[in-house]
């Protein structure tokens, strides 16, 4: 009775039931904060052939269908026994499996009757793996070495038995080595009730049913994906946008998509992506075809189109990808990884910019594309001893949809995001002092749908050497972009002592300190609106300045919208001024970048930045890295000076810059 | 029947469908269940209309009933549906935004669509009032009358029914509530008003100003509700007083409820775990896994030993802090409709045919295929169906709607069925074993008890992937909601949040909070006038180790309080769940809590007879699809098995509530009580 088409249901819901356990197992024995609040761990299931075969949909970090093993797997391919427990947190040594040092990996491979069936696979962001600053991770890391301790794949179990010196070795490299101890135990608490229930399933459905319906449910996702690609108009796709990287000194850094849809499948060609950097920005995707931290995007344009799809690595085979070795998003060995969030996020920005423009109904407007956590530290002046603490995740609204508004105060992509009680944080640091937490009225941008708005955060710190931290900030200087006619969204802020004499204006933040009654207000971005804001019932935009979303102003200007007195719709005053608009205005934009955005790309069109790609991508790393900086400033000053440049004078200006005494590069 | 005397105890359930009454004799045992259909419009009716129906058929006057208590979903539904009142919100300047900032997270992963999340009260009816207090009640602004009274003006001006005030940190310093509510109160006396520390002082701004806005949303319906049928209970003939059920699985007055009308929003599911524990104390087994199946919801609870509760619960999107008993929906019931994806793939929910359309077979206009109609295309239901007949089924529709997949899948109506059945138990599988673990308990040393309508019909199937040692259907399955109304006792709980380090804690603090507690336990126990056969207080406090996020809840032993008592407890505890503990990490004690429990007087159940009449219908028998072959399953009348009877499956018990299928490989015995004991041979 095990017929495809009901038992593939059958066994997907069994193996489901697998790695559901096996993250509430991880979850209940788990004791740090990273595990409870920010639900940074994931179990899985694979194939003997690395794919990702069940992966929770409800528990943990949600995106692991993408996750490659295949290198981790083959790392130790001549020897693997029964009770082995591997682990390793490398990300070169296992082709990227692994993205940064700090999620460490614990897998075990299962075995009926001396056959190798499957591996059932963990992981735990641990709080810190030793490195140049507590945490592990700092924007301003330049090299991998500076992040902590590297473990290549290896044995921590050989055969049941612990490798205490191994162990030892570890935890000693790392500031927290009870707490990572505690985390590492939760995972093979995990890995354990996986081995059992697999056993269980055999016994229950036989071992060729099971063995046979891995590699059914990963093709069952596989034909779904191709399907639902199928319906994507075929064609070559192409958009790109940039990481603010001026805070770590490297300027704009543009990722740069040309997508291919054809036969069924997403081709993905980075080509033209800005080098890697000296800074924690980098993304060790080894360019793996469907790399789950470049997927991200794509994977939940599938889960929305189908609901119920199923949920493993079949659904990424049909995505491939092209990425130049020495890019951002494919680095040569030895790059500092810890802060790929933002790179990865910029890249779900691309993927989604893109495909809107193959399906514009499918997707949403662009997000705040902040996923930032605000750090305190404030010393204890009477020990020295330092405190810690998360003041709240800070992040924008989301992008107005097709079929709604945006979520305010929160991104779609990072829905598992939760926030801080002030009470609980006031409580834990009585000398921050929260003023103010909420949204930021007024700032999502303007649409059928309007994009969802940023929120606000102002506090205050009584003590000296406060230190704040905060890494991913992104978008002070392009707002998240509106679609289909829809305005962009609002750029963020960061103001020191607002209101005040010594009021600053400081941008994005990396660390910053604070001195004894100082306030800081960070603004976060509303997402950009969908559709054309004079298409939205009038009435509704009445409701949004009645409720502070949208001010009377906005109303007016962007939706044509006129409230009488009394608050409510003068819909005559209405009707003639959005006549009046509609007949007046522009086409409607497919994309709107907003101003600033739209002269940068007057002064550096696509073509100057594929240009300066081209010239420079086969030379080695660190020559690349330099002279493609160095070009851009040097381009940049000769368009200050009023001097004409187009991209076909990029080689020549190259070679003038490699000829010229390196202390004038640049 | 017996004579009527002033011997009954009513329990009354009020679900979407139906409303399910029992009624327990107190001096011969003897139960009668009955259900009738619900009135979504006046929820009271229904209840007067089972009363009528009692009186009819077995004689027994409202005036002969010495107890009733029920439960309602008016309160749940009002909130889920959107449907309150307008209430206007009060809180700290620079905090307008608690509703909509909630604590972030979405509830759908992977969904580029999911709605927008929509606050109880929109930001027009939110007003902020200059004031703060500091964590430890020092006063930063000071409270100003006239800020106060313009918040409310402007609030009353936009129509609201009532008013919440939640400011910061009032869970332990609530002076600028209690004031900005005695102004209000002295300015507009008429309006309601609600402070977030006098419903539930727990810290978590957003979470406990929830609480008092739901108590607004939902209250002024629930009071009429709750008036209205006491003086329609009283025009029936009804003397005695009225109870409502609560979350945590107890009962308060009327009066109690309709002050806080927000402690009843779970108690539909807390009445059914309160009404499995029951039957676990009668039978003497009390580990047990329930399953509530019914035809829209699936959900289950973990009794070990105690009835569990949990302080994070959730209804629809909303947080609700207060304790409730710890039930997990895990699936969309006898309703969920079969349906074949893009590639041929069968599914079965989650999307419900509900009570309307419902199912195909039950005639009102639904086509879809559902696990109902598999039931009955496979001649486990009884064309009959249940209710003594006054649901009756129709196969012949539930094999059209079948054949539409059968036809897709190359299968006959009963193969697809067959299917429908294996996929609808694979799902609750899925979705129950990731429950169990999240209790860490192994199912091996449990027994599975099945009520609701769907329960007993599917039980056996899903005992057999758990591989379960004993399943049990207890005799009322389809009113078992119903008896834990019946049975459940007074039973509040306090809270006082500490947030306190052990070395900021003293023994005069501890026994202060807990005498604090104690009083206003003991007040609300009074205060509901009703006589109890024993009360006890379960005096417990949220604690974790300093420094760590993970809290556990700490039941105390019947000791004198003190620090370091209460610091071994908490490693004990933690030991006894980890297997480790580390002695010298400090802790903190995050709230302390107490529940008051006042004993209601229970029926005597050495007689306990759960059927009125024994019937004498034979036994038959009835050709029945299992697993791709016919096999021939003794049908039999719930109502006609007397204790002590043994049987084998495949066999098919039909009751008045919900019909029993039992498969093939199931030993089933019939208790001194009348439970049904299903064990999987080997």
């Amino acid at each position: 009775m095990m017929d495809d088409k009901i038992g593939l249901e059958i066994l997907g819901n069994r193996f489901q039931a697998i790695v559901d356990e096996m993250a509430q197992a991880l979850f209940r024995t788990a004791h740090t904060v990273f595990i409870k609040e920010t639900q940074d761990y994931g179990a899985v299931l694979v194939s003997p052939k690395g794919e990702v075969f069940a992966a929770s949909r409800r528990y943990g970090v949600l995106m692991m269908v993408g996750m490659p093993m295949d290198d981790a797997i083959r790392a130790m391919r001549e020897d693997i026994r029964e009770g082995d427990i591997f682990m390793t947190n490398d990300p070169e040594a296992t082709g990227g499996m692994c993205t940064h040092l700090n999620d460490v990996y614990l897998w075990k491979p299962i075995f009926h009757e001396g056959r190798l069936l499957c591996f059932a696979w963990t992981f735990v962001h641990m709080s810190d793996v030793g490195g140049r600053v507590s945490g592990s991770i700092a924007p301003s890391s330049t090299e991998l070495m500076q992040e902590g301790i590297r473990i290549p794949p290896q044995k921590l179990f050989r055969e049941g038995v612990l490798d205490e010196m191994f162990l030892k070795t570890f935890l000693v490299n790392t500031r927290t080595g009870d707490q990572n101890w505690g985390d590492m135990k939760a995972c093979i608490a995990a890995l354990s009730t996986a081995e059992r229930r697999v056993g269980d399933l055999i016994g229950r459905f036989g071992v060729e049913t099971v063995s046979n319906g891995i590699d059914k449910v990963l093709d069952y996702a596989e034909t779904q994906a191709r399907r639902v690609i199928a319906t994507v108009p075929e064609g070559t796709y192409r958009f790109s946008d940039f990481i603010e990287a001026d805070m770590v000194g490297q300027g704009m850094l543009r990722v740069n998509l040309a997508l291919t849809v054809k036969g069924g499948e997403f081709h993905m060609d980075f080509s033209g992506t800005a080098p890697q950097v000296r800074a924690a920005l980098n993304l060790p995707s080894f360019s793996k075809d469907g790399h789950w931290m470049l997927i991200t995007g794509v994977v939940n344009w599938l889960c929305t189109r189908e609901p119920s799809i199923a949920y493993n690595a079949g659904l990424v085979r049909p995505m491939k990808v092209h990425i130049p070795k020495g890019t951002l998003i494919n680095p040569e060995a030895g790059a500092a990884y810890g802060a790929r969030y933002s790179t990865s996020h910029k890249v779900c920005d691309v993927i989604i910019g893109a495909l809107a423009k193959a399906v514009p109904d499918q997707l949403p407007a662009t997000d705040s594309g902040q996923g930032s956590i605000l750090l305190v530290a404030l010393p204890d002046m009477e020990t020295g001893a330092t405190k810690v603490s998360v003041i709240q995740p800070i992040v924008g609204g989301s992008g107005g949809r097709p079929v709604d508004d945006g979520v305010d105060g929160t991104m779609v992509i990072l829905n598992f995001l939760k926030n801080v009680p002030t009470e609980l944080l006031e409580r834990e640091m009585p000398e921050i002092l929260i003023r103010h937490y909420g949204l930021r009225e007024d700032s999502g941008g303007a649409g059928r749908y309007r994009g969802g708005t940023g929120s606000i955060i102002e506090f205050q710190t009584f003590a000296p050497y406060t230190t704040i931290t905060s890494r991913n900030m992104e978008r002070y200087i392009f707002p998240p972009a509106g679609r289909q006619g829809g305005t962009p969204g609002t750029t963020g802020y960061t103001l020191l002592n607002p209101g005040s004499k010594g009021e600053k204006d400081i941008g994005k933040i990396d660390i910053l300190e604070m001195d004894v009654g100082d306030i800081l207000r960070i603004g976060t971005q509303g997402g950009g609106g969908y559709g054309d804001p004079l298409s939205r019932p009038a009435q509704a935009v009445i409701e949004d300045v009645l409720d502070g979303y949208v001010s009377p102003r906005t109303a007016e200007a962007l939706y044509g919208v006129v409230a009488a007195a009394d608050g409510s719709l003068d819909a005559a005053a209405t009707e003639a001024l959005r006549a009046g608009k509609r007949a007046s205005r522009d086409p409607l934009k497919e994309f709107d970048f907003g101003p600033v955005r739209d002269a940068y790309h007057a002064r550096w069109p696509d073509a100057m930045h594929d240009a300066i790609s081209e010239a420079t991508q086969d030379l080695p790393r660190l020559q690349r890295q330099m002279y493609y900086r160095a070009l851009y400033d040097r381009i940049d000053r000769m368009i200050d000076a009023g001097e004409s440049v187009i991209a076909a004078d990029v080689p020549a200006l190259l070679a003038a810059l490699r000829s010229a005494p390196r202390r004038a590069a640049g | 029947m017996s004579k009527a005397s002033s011997r009954y105890r009513l329990g009354v359930d009020i679900g979407g469908t139906f409303t399910d009454m029992l009624m327990m004799d107190e001096e011969s045992g003897q139960m009668i269940t009955l259900k009738v259909p619900s009135n979504r419009q006046n929820p009271e009716d229904s209840i007067i209309l089972g009363l009528s129906q009692l009186a009819e058929r077995f004689g027994i006057g409202a005036k002969d009933i010495v107890y009733f208590s029920h439960g309602t979903t008016l309160g749940v539904n009002t909130l889920l549906e959107r449907d309150g009142a307008d209430v206007g919100l009060i809180t700290t300047r620079g905090f307008r935004d608690i509703l909509e900032m909630r604590r972030l997270r979405l509830s759908k992963a992977n969904d580029l669509f999911v709605p927008r999340p929509r606050a109880l009260v929109p930001r027009r009816r939110v007003v902020e009032v200059e004031e703060r207090l500091a964590h430890d009640g020092e006063v930063l602004i000071a409270l100003q009358r006239d800020e106060v009274i313009a918040a409310a003006r402007q609030l009353l001006d936009e129509g609201v029914k009532s008013i919440a005030v939640c400011f910061l940190h009032s869970y332990r310093h609530d002076a600028h509530e209690a004031q900005a509510k005695a102004w209000i109160h002295e300015a507009f006396p008429e309006l309601y008003v609600i402070t977030s520390s006098e419903l539930w002082p727990q810290q978590r701004e957003y979470e406990r100003c929830l609480v008092s806005v739901i108590n607004g949303y939902i209250g002024e319906r629930m009071r009429n509700y709750f008036d209205t049928l006491q003086v329609k209970a009283a025009a029936a003939g009804m003397t005695t007083r009225v109870f409502s059920t609560k979350s945590n699985g107890g009962v308060m007055g009327l009066e109690a409820a309709g002050e806080r009308p927000v402690e009843t929003l779970l108690s539909g599911p807390a009445s059914g775990v309160i009404g499995a524990g029951f039957i676990g104390q009668v039978i003497g087994d009390d580990k047990l896994i329930t399953l509530d199946m019914g035809g829209t919801s699936v959900d289950m609870a973990v009794i070990d030993g105690e009835v569990p509760y949990s302080n994070e619960n959730t209804v629809g999107d909303f947080p609700v802090l207060l304790p409730a008993v710890d039930v997990s929906a895990i699936g969309a019931g006898g309703g969920s409709v079969a349906w074949l994806d893009a590639e041929g793939v069968l599914k079965v929910g989650p999307r419900s045919a509900g009570a309307r359309p419902g199912p195909a077979c039950y005639s009102r206009g639904g086509t879809e295929p559902t696990v109902t109609d598999a039931y009955a295309a496979l001649g486990i239901m009884s064309p009959d169906g249940i209710l003594g007949g006054e649901m009756k089924l129709d196969i012949d529709k539930a094999r059209t709607a079948l054949a539409t997949l059968g036809d897709r899948l190359g299968l006959t109506p009963e193969q697809t069925a067959d299917a429908i059945l294996q996929v609808a138990t694979a799902n609750i599988y899925a979705e129950l074993v990731p429950q169990l673990a999240r209790r860490g308990i192994d199912a091996a040393d449990f027994s599975l008890l099945a009520y609701g309508a769907a329960g007993p019909t599917h039980v056996f199937m899903l005992a057999r992937e758990l591989n379960m040692r004993r399943t049990i259907v207890p005799p009322t399955p389809g009113t078992l909601c119903a008896l834990g109304c019946l049975v459940a006792d007074l039973r509040a709980d306090f809270v006082r949040s500490l947030w306190l380090e052990s070395s900021e804690l003293t023994d005069e603090l501890l026994t202060r909070t807990y005498e604090g507690l104690r009083r206003e336990a003991e007040g609300w126990l009074s205060a509901q006038g009703v006589e109890v056969t024993r009360t006890y207080l379960i005096q417990s406090a949220d604690i974790c180790y300093n420094g760590q996020s993970f809290e556990l809840n700490v039941v105390f032993p019947d000791e004198p309080l003190s620090v370091a008592g209460l610091e071994r407890w908490f490693h004990d505890r933690y030991e006894q769940l980890y297997g480790f503990a580390d002695r010298a990490n400090p802790i903190r004690v995050l709230e302390a809590r107490v529940q008051i429990v006042g004993v209601t007087g229970k029926p005597d159940f050495t007689n306990f007879r759960p059927f009125a009449t024994i019937s004498d219908k034979p036994v038959s028998e009835r050709r029945v699809y299992e697993h791709g072959k016919e096999v021939t399953a003794k049908i039999c009348q719930r109502s006609t098995l007397t204790p002590g009877t043994e049987f084998f499956g495949p066999a098919v018990i039909e009751q008045y509530d919900t019909t029993v299928y039992i498969p093939e490989g199931f030993r089933v015995t019939v208790d001194a009580w009348h439970n049904l004991i299903g064990e999987l041979l080997k």
